[in-house]
């Protein structure tokens, strides 16, 4: 089964003044794996500048724009034409494989392979008085550890716009219990690192056609660990493993890893951002 | 004993408990020292006064000064140069020049396993959490083949003598090692005011620096250049150490940059020139780590080049030193630099270390915060000779003030025994006569791709203030003219 989608991504910048000079970074392009297949993508500006194909420090294809000449407004639109298909999921864990996963984990090379997801970050940092928040049973596999700490998460926090930004704490976000995407994901990855387990926060676009929760911009979801099987994609947003739904751009440590944009602009005054991502899915299944 | 009596030395106080650099075991005056010696000697101190205040001239004239950061009063300084030079023979400095070597391409191999295999942390030489709970350790980094197989391409080591007549190493610099502009702005002076002495001793030029140094940039440049286009960045003139950036990127006759001179198209790195962009394969850049590239690195920086580390993934341009070599020269891996050595070359080191307590090992804390009056603690991620305590000098209020920060942050501190520093005699403006002061020894070690070179000379700093032990420009501290003597 496979499912084909546009994705169309949208950012507008007004200036009060005339900036002389800007570099941006665009971290906006599906990934290419085996699940996962860019057909078609086109990206233009405005200003026309050059699109130069790049790469961000952990090896994620970006797009950068360098405009030559001053500008008070700059808009940006990509459209990318992405195949879907099933990526198969673990199975539930045997009584043998429970305890041999465990002690994979345990194992200090285990540790050092996965140390840049085990490693806590300023976003990914659980106060001192909510340690041990939710613990994994050592007699469960971790898958289903794994899906019990999604289903937490989901019902820990509830859904909210506007109360978080990409800069909010977990502090803040296990105060007021309420936030996004991305505050469900540092959430996950926060506690499953905690657990020994790696993790890492997965920025990306989100069918939303199937009735699910999310950001009008980009949606964020993690990736854990699964000895055994591989990294499983989970949306804790949603309480659902990721799939067919999601379409992954990169991932990291935290959100500040997968920032969709990043520009240095040389401008005094004001300015407004806006962003917009419309994912339309096709054939609704095409059978293979 | 001899010449004791003469003019310049007579009053010359030695302290028979500290290790004088110019007195062999014995009290006498070292036979190398000897033909020095009877030249000062000849001097009245007038005639040295009035030298003194040249050299000084001459400093201030070049320009060569530097700021120190978080005083009120910001000014430029010179730093302060003493006229008599510190000599060291061909044999001890053959132990200093392999040490270094040594030191630099064990640095180089941690660098290129932690960034790798992690060998060394799974054979548990060295602890996984001296990686993880390092703020210079740069993910960005894992994986990725610098240019040549390079990352610590400028080496600072620093190196004393104990009262043991040993040396010992202090700590590696192998982030942007600053000082060596000294050496041989030092060497001018010293030749400016007394050229005659330099006819009574065959020493080694240190004058070779710029060129070993831009031969050093060359041999590691990206694949497929021909002819390198090397470049110096400085984050600018209010840096402490611009006068050093502008003086290497002068004698390497390569331009010095500024960030915003700098910008990237395509992951190639151009420099802006009047006659339009001009390509750029290697840098040597003297701005950290955080500033590199506001893309990746810290979003305020505006001293970077937005784009430059995709440039530098992609292989289009080298930086020295690499990105994230922070890691390795953390106070806490110096601790375990001998079994480093072992564990890549598989020799002994050549040059001690000093042996050090880990406050995050709850039995050497304990130690520690026993003994912090007989202990030097020192913060691990700080360089300049900023947050050293030592023990002896601290009165009971300022011990206990210092146990509690080690209680709350351990593994921010490691502590040391107090080393004695070799004493040498220095000129003194107060008293208008020569005493003893500390001196310790910056060596630059250069490592291309199959070159290595250690600068025959060095920067012995002095520690003027009397009894300090810390030689850091930033605390006050002097510098010396280092001879390294021919067979």
């Amino acid at each position: 089964m496979r499912k084909e989608y546009t994705v169309t991504y949208k950012s507008e910048n007004i200036y009060d003044n005339w900036v002389h000079d800007a570099y941006w970074q665009f971290l906006i392009i599906p990934l290419e794996n085996k699940t996962q297949k860019l057909k078609e993508f086109d990206f233009s500006n405005s200003l026309h500048c050059i699109n130069q194909f790049s790469i961000n420090g952990f090896g994620f294809n970006t797009i950068k724009i360098h405009p030559q000449n001053k500008f008070k407004h700059i808009c940006f639109e990509a459209t990318f034409k992405v195949l879907k298909s099933k990526k198969n999921l673990p199975e539930q864990t045997s009584f043998a494989q429970v305890e041999s996963s465990w002690k994979e984990i345990g194992s200090l090379e285990f540790k050092i392979d996965f140390e840049q997801y085990l490693k806590v970050t300023s976003l990914t940092k659980i106060p001192k008085e909510k340690q041990g928040l939710f613990q994994f049973g050592s007699n469960r596999g971790i898958f289903e550890n794994l899906k019990d700490l999604n289903h937490w998460t989901h019902s820990h926090i509830a859904y909210r716009s506007g109360v978080t930004d990409t800069t909010s704490t977990l502090e803040t976000i296990l105060k007021q219990r309420t936030g996004v995407c991305q505050d469900f994901a540092h959430l996950f990855c926060a506690i499953c690192r905690q657990n020994n387990i790696p993790c890492r926060y997965v920025a990306g676009y989100l069918n939303h056609e199937s009735g699910y929760l999310g950001d009008s911009q980009m949606h964020a979801w993690v990736e854990a660990y699964v000895p055994s099987y591989g990294w499983l994609g989970l949306d804790p947003t949603n309480d659902v493993l990721a799939n067919m739904d999601h379409i992954k751009v990169c991932h990291g440590k935290d959100y500040n890893d997968c920032s969709p944009l990043k520009g240095i602009v040389h401008s005094l005054g004001n300015h407004t951002t806006t962003h917009s991502v419309v994912v339309k899915n096709h054939q609704r299944q095409i059978q293979q | 004993m001899s010449n004791i009596e003469n003019q310049i030395f007579s009053s010359y106080q030695r302290n028979p408990d500290l290790f004088d650099e110019i007195y062999d075991s014995n009290g006498n005056i070292k036979d190398v020292y000897q033909k020095l010696f009877d030249i000062y000697g000849g001097h009245s101190i007038q005639d040295y006064i009035n030298l003194n205040s040249k050299a000084k001239a001459s400093f201030f004239n070049q320009g060569i000064t530097f700021q120190v950061y978080g005083e009120d009063n910001v000014q430029e300084k010179i730093f302060p140069f003493d006229l008599f030079p510190r000599i060291i023979d061909q044999d001890e400095w053959d132990v200093i020049e392999r040490g270094s070597i040594q030191r630099a391409k064990a640095l180089n191999l941690f660098l290129w396993d932690i960034y790798h295999d992690k060998k060394i942390l799974k054979d548990k030489v060295v602890p996984l959490e001296l990686i993880t709970s390092s703020a210079n350790y740069l993910d960005q980094m894992n994986g990725l083949n610098p240019p040549g197989g390079i990352y610590n391409h400028i080496s600072g080591t620093d190196i004393i003598k104990h009262k043991d007549g040993q040396y010992y190493v202090l700590e590696d610099n192998i982030r942007c090692p600053s000082g060596v502009s000294y050496v041989i702005c030092n060497r001018t002076a010293l030749k400016r005011a007394l050229f005659g002495v330099f006819n009574h001793y065959q020493t080694y030029t240190v004058t070779d620096y710029a060129e070993n140094l831009l031969e050093q940039l060359e041999s590691v440049k990206p694949k497929g250049v021909d002819i390198p286009n090397c470049v110096v960045i400085t984050p600018g003139m209010y840096n402490s150490a611009f006068y050093e950036h502008s003086y290497l990127a002068k004698t390497m006759g390569v331009e010095l940059v500024e960030g915003r001179d700098l910008f990237v198209e395509n992951d190639f790195v151009y420099m802006k020139t009047i006659k339009g962009p001009e390509k750029v394969d290697v840098i040597y850049r003297r701005i950290d780590d955080a500033f590199l590239d506001p893309l990746e690195f810290r979003p305020d920086s505006a001293l970077g080049v937005p784009g430059l580390f995709a440039a530098y993934k992609k292989g289009n341009v080298t930086l020295a030193n690499a990105p994230g070599t922070g890691v390795a020269d953390d106070k806490a891996v110096y601790t375990y630099m001998p079994e480093i050595i072992k564990y890549y070359l598989k020799e002994e080191p050549i040059l001690n270390n000093v042996h050090t307590y880990h406050c995050s090992r709850p039995d050497e804390l304990n130690y520690v915060l026993e003994n912090i009056s007989e202990l030097v603690v020192k913060p691990v991620d700080e360089a300049g000779g900023y947050g050293i305590s030592i023990g002896n000098r601290l009165t009971p209020k300022e011990i206990e003030e210092v146990r509690k920060q080690v209680k709350e942050n351990p593994r921010k501190y490691v502590a040391q025994p107090i080393m004695s520093l070799s004493v040498h005699p220095t000129y003194i403006d107060d008293t208008e006569s020569f005493e003893q002061r500390h001196v310790d020894l910056r060596t630059f070690t250069i490592l291309g791709k199959d070159k290595e070179f250690v600068l025959k000379g060095g920067l012995t700093r002095v520690a003027l203030k009397k009894g300090n032990l810390i030689v850091n420009s930033s605390q006050g501290g002097g510098s010396k003219d280092t001879w390294v003597l021919k067979k």
